[in-house]
């Protein structure tokens, strides 16, 4: 049997189309602006996502990636991955929102790839334990598809840039050629620390680089009656 | 068939209920759970455009109990969350169905949206499509995915005929002509005889999901139509009991 080019895989996993659920998220970009953050300041916040939160997300999906791969024989288990991964993400908002998002990846990716032991083992890990993050499961179908752990950090960062992106369209009136550039800012400004994140190997390496005012934010969203995006 | 684990008859009948945004879903979902409730397990996820209003409105109705209402988001795209992106809707449906197991019915209402909006079949066994008579006598003429292929087309509101001009016998008869004759029911919440209708119509196709001998149908997007070929084109109507067919030829 043939199989994708991991570089189609990618794409795949970054088309806003693919039905993972995502669209109902608008990665942080909702709660900032309800917050008070300006349009203005968009450009800037999606820097600072691809060059704080976004690598948190990455270097969790890089190692798990290698845990599952068994490549990595640094004696701890996904338990450690998610744990070290939680700490990094102190609002429960944001949590809860990454879960379920983590359950949407792992609906599509247990048919896509309901063959490859590193998706297996999520499964039975989500049916023992209760949802994983979307970073955990993004390693699983990296390790299944054989995604290179420098492109796993790239699709990280992308996919949040432009989530952020297409909700803006959504939230304020621009040009929608404008919030694309931004996007590529971002990408571009995260390149300086993709070889660095795609080289953590265990929890212990993941980038602890938070964002207390997203956390805030997030808290303050998951308790407002009128939203149009679930976080 | 919608994903859930376990065999269609073994688990809840997911209900869907679409039509434009004002013809009465909420109200007609509070209707159902008013006539069903007390010999039926229900549950009901709403999805709703920008707030949680319709499952407030639910939950104040006091039909059900509040916990067994939910609401999902769906990111200012109430389309793409009950057809092209199903996630989110059937992760809170399975999440309902496992907290209150075992349930009879769940009831998903659509954000509401235009005439084309119709659920996949990936996520709702049935389908009911809403209209109303103050949207316009005409509407239901005019066709379209729901008004012609749901399982149930309801023409809501018939109280108000008389007050916004339309004649409710045309307008149902336009409606079954554009169905083929697949159900419809004019309904007004303050007239029993349609409530009881709409209750039957419900009680009939839950009865015929669980002896397995229902079928979930797409009404799809499109209306049935022609594709030239070299062979002289057949007929794609859309209406092939929900199997995944072979989108590739041009249209």
């Amino acid at each position: 049997m043939t199989t994708p080019h991991a570089l189609s895989v990618a794409m795949l996993l970054a088309d806003a189309r693919l039905p993972s659920g995502g669209h109902a998220h608008s990665a942080s970009l909702e709660p900032a602006l309800l917050g008070g953050m300006p349009t203005a300041s968009v450009p800037a916040w999606l820097v600072g996502r691809a060059t704080t939160v976004s690598l948190v997300e990455a270097g969790t999906a890089v190692v798990t990636a290698r845990l599952l791969a068994e490549v990595s024989d640094g004696g701890f288990g996904l338990a450690d991955v998610v744990r070290a991964w939680a700490a990094r993400t102190t609002a429960p908002a944001l949590r809860d929102a990454a879960r379920l998002l983590g359950r949407g990846y792992l609906r599509l990716a247990r048919t896509l790839w309901s063959d490859a032991a590193a998706v297996r083992a999520l499964v039975a890990h989500d049916a023992a334990h209760g949802p994983l993050p979307r970073a955990i499961v993004l390693g699983a179908i990296a390790a299944a598809t054989g995604l290179p752990a420098a492109d796993t950090v790239r699709l990280t960062v992308y996919d949040d840039a432009q989530t952020a992106a297409s909700a803006l369209l959504k939230l304020e009136p621009l040009d929608p050629v404008t919030p694309a550039h931004w996007v590529l800012e971002a990408c571009a400004a995260a390149e300086q620390h993709v070889l660095r994140v795609a080289a953590c190997t265990t929890p212990e390496d993941i980038p602890a680089s938070g964002s207390p005012q997203t956390e805030g934010w997030a808290q303050a969203h998951a308790l407002l009656s009128q939203r149009l995006f679930r976080a | 068939m919608p994903a859930g684990g376990r065999a269609p008859a073994a688990r809840a009948l997911r209900l869907g209920v679409a039509g434009p945004v004002g013809v009465g879903k909420s109200s007609l979902i509070a209707t159902v759970c008013r006539a069903l409730g007390a010999e039926l397990r229900i549950g009901v996820i709403t999805n709703d455009i920008y707030t949680d209003e319709d499952a407030r409105f639910l939950r104040s109705a006091g039909v059900l109990e509040p916990e067994r209402i939910r609401a999902v988001e769906t990111g200012a795209c109430p389309h793409t969350a009950i057809r092209d992106d199903v996630t989110a809707n059937l992760l809170a449906t399975e999440d309902l169905e496992r907290d209150f197991d075992p349930l009879d019915l769940v009831i998903i209402e659509s954000g509401g949206d235009n005439l084309t909006a119709t659920f996949s079949p990936a996520l709702v066994d049935a389908q009911i499509f809403v209209l109303d008579v103050a949207g316009g006598g005409d509407v239901a003429r005019k066709g379209g995915p729901g008004i012609g292929r749901a399982d149930l087309l309801v023409v809501n509101k018939t109280d108000l005929a008389p007050h916004v001009g339309v004649d409710v016998a045309q307008m149902v008869s336009d409606a079954s002509a554009a169905r083929e004759n697949r159900a419809v029911v004019a309904l007004s919440r303050s007239d029993d005889a349609s409530v009881a209708q709409l209750r039957a119509w419900v009680l009939g196709v839950l009865d015929s999901f669980r002896a397995g001998a229902h079928v979930a149908q797409d009404p799809g997007p499109m209306a049935p139509h022609f594709h030239a070929d070299e062979d002289g084109g057949y007929v794609h109507s859309h209406d092939d009991d929900g199997r995944a067919h072979d989108h590739a030829h041009t249209h």
